[in-house]
């Protein structure tokens, strides 16, 4: 096939781009003397406006690679590619939702989500609307005035995607991100977050270590298995949305995932 | 937050509160004087004082040894404690922060400071004395000296405690570092800031009154020097009343600042 052939679309057919491709991560951690090998031989792709799970337990890196890939750290060998080109440092391409709180306590809810959009060259008033939007999207409008500290958990985390929504990053990175909600905030952010997905069509790679959450979530599930951390098996999830938690191809699924994760 | 809360709805006995204990002193002050327990060369009965202040501060010159002197010695300390404070935190602030935030700067500037840190701040005025003369230098370095390690340890302290989730967070967002410096770690590290100066502020007036004892001709320490020496000891209550309320005003001015100009200090201190 010729090159310029590759990038027509036919009718009705979604749009397939590489947006991140994972080559051949490798990542050693150097303990007392000691090597521990953290990452071995991780390759996979995520294509637009897919929604990719890492599931895996506590301690099988995923975490690790998860911050690899926001450019935090460096692999010992391998390469991230956004689009083609490899990426090394932190920055607004990839942006990442970290499961701890890291909003800035001084700023209100809505100079939070402003606070990427500073030396953008945006006008003040495509700004101020823009936030506005966002604010929306995630309903914290009557919270915009309120500073993190006042808010709950699960306010916070809508603080926390607002904030990197704006910037119309092309890969979002979410390090477990509902893990220390309560089950209902975690169901509901869980529901906001797809919808803002269908909505706004992000690819979006998600480390979790709940089932539940992965099946509900993915498009793609990719399994990690720990010392070192690899992928197991890479799984399409191909149940309809929207997913409910009541169906039983639901919990065939979950189950087959929990028997899985245990061997 | 939970602070500004706690600041609504209080009544005029919560207004009052910080004067309880200046108002108990006085009333002691008055009881013991009425009552002849200590002789007057040793404490003068407080309307003595009141006289002797009115006078300093209201007075024409010339109507007394000390009337009317309290613009010009008040102008001229302030003048030397802000220089030397201003000196202090040029210096101390960035040094503090680099120091916090870059093992190198710290590892380099650590042994120095701790070990300039442990002589005493009066070691240095006989130095000080040949080096600068009586008078303004002296004092200005001696409180630039004095005020730096409060200011320079309470920011690196600050720049250090800074949680690296939010700086990497600001680096995800494509914050550089210049900008991450002043939008993230600066306002991260206000609550220590804040207190550094505050702390430095507070040993600036020490130091004035250590500089000014040494025989300049004018100054808030140079008038309860003068004042030692011809034994009125009322205008050294006077100056000591004089240094207090001046302390907490500029105290309270650098506060005000700060929450003026960040709002850091204001939502975070």
């Amino acid at each position: 096939m010729r090159p310029y052939l590759r990038a027509v679309t036919l009718p009705g057919e979604k749009r397939k781009e590489r947006i991140l491709e994972i080559e051949r991560l490798h990542k050693v951690f150097h303990v007392n003397d000691g090597f521990q090998p953290v990452l071995e031989e991780i390759s996979f792709r995520a294509e637009a406006g897919e929604l990719i799970c890492i599931l895996g337990r506590s301690g099988c890196g995923k975490s690790t690679l998860l911050k690899i890939v926001a450019g935090f750290i460096s692999p010992s060998s391998g390469k991230v590619l956004l689009k083609g080109k490899s990426v090394k440092m932190p920055g607004p391409d990839r942006c990442v939702i970290f499961q701890e709180d890291a909003l800035f306590p001084w700023l209100t809810v809505a100079e939070n989500i402003a606070f990427g959009l500073r030396g953008r060259g945006q006008d003040k008033k495509s700004k101020a609307e823009e936030v506005e939007r966002f604010l929306g999207l995630v309903g914290l409008r009557e919270f915009r005035d309120y500073l993190p500290g006042d808010l709950s958990g699960g306010m916070k985390q809508r603080v926390a995607l607002a904030r990197v929504l704006i910037l119309k990053p092309e890969v979002l990175l979410m390090d477990e991100p509902f893990a220390s909600l309560d089950a209902q905030s975690r169901e509901e952010m869980q529901k906001l977050l797809l919808s803002l997905w269908r909505e706004l069509g992000h690819t979006i790679l998600f480390v979790t270590h709940d089932v539940y959450e992965a099946v509900i979530l993915a498009d793609k599930i990719l399994l990690m298995s720990k010392n070192p951390g690899r992928i197991r098996e890479e799984i399409r999830v191909d149940l309809p949305r929207p997913r409910s938690r009541d169906g039983s191809g639901f919990h065939h699924f979950c189950r087959k995932l929990y028997e899985a994760i245990r061997d | 937050m939970s602070e500004n809360k706690d600041k609504r709805n209080r009544g005029g006995a919560w207004r009052f509160l910080p004067w309880f204990i200046p108002s108990l002193f006085l009333i002691l002050w008055i009881v013991v004087s009425a009552g002849g327990l200590i002789p007057t060369y040793l404490l003068p009965h407080p309307r003595d004082i009141a006289e002797t202040g009115y006078a300093y501060v209201f007075g024409k010159l010339g109507g007394g040894p000390y009337a009317g002197r309290f613009l010009s010695d008040a102008g001229s300390s302030l003048l030397r404690v802000g220089c030397g404070f201003a000196v202090a935190v040029a210096v101390g602030l960035p040094l503090g922060i680099l120091s916090g935030r870059l093992s190198v700067v710290q590892r380099l500037t650590s042994t120095t400071v701790n070990a300039l840190r442990a002589v005493p701040g009066i070691t240095w005025l006989p130095l000080a004395m040949v080096w600068f003369g009586i008078g303004m230098k002296t004092t200005v370095f001696l409180v630039a000296l004095a005020s730096f390690f409060p200011i320079f340890l309470n920011a690196a302290a600050g720049a250090r405690q800074v949680d690296p989730l939010l700086l990497q967070a600001g680096a995800m967002m494509g914050v550089k570092r210049l900008r991450g410096t002043f939008a993230i770690l600066i306002p991260g590290a206000m609550p220590h800031l804040m207190t550094g100066l505050r702390l430095g502020l507070g040993i600036s007036w020490a130091y004035l009154v250590l500089g000014e004892l040494t025989g300049v001709p004018n100054g808030l320490g140079a008038v309860i020097m003068d004042a030692r020496m011809l034994g009125r000891i009322d205008m050294i209550v006077v100056g000591i009343i004089i240094i207090a309320v001046i302390g907490r005003l500029t105290d309270q001015l650098l506060q005000g600042g700060m929450r003026f100009c960040f709002k850091s200090a204001r939502r975070m201190v």
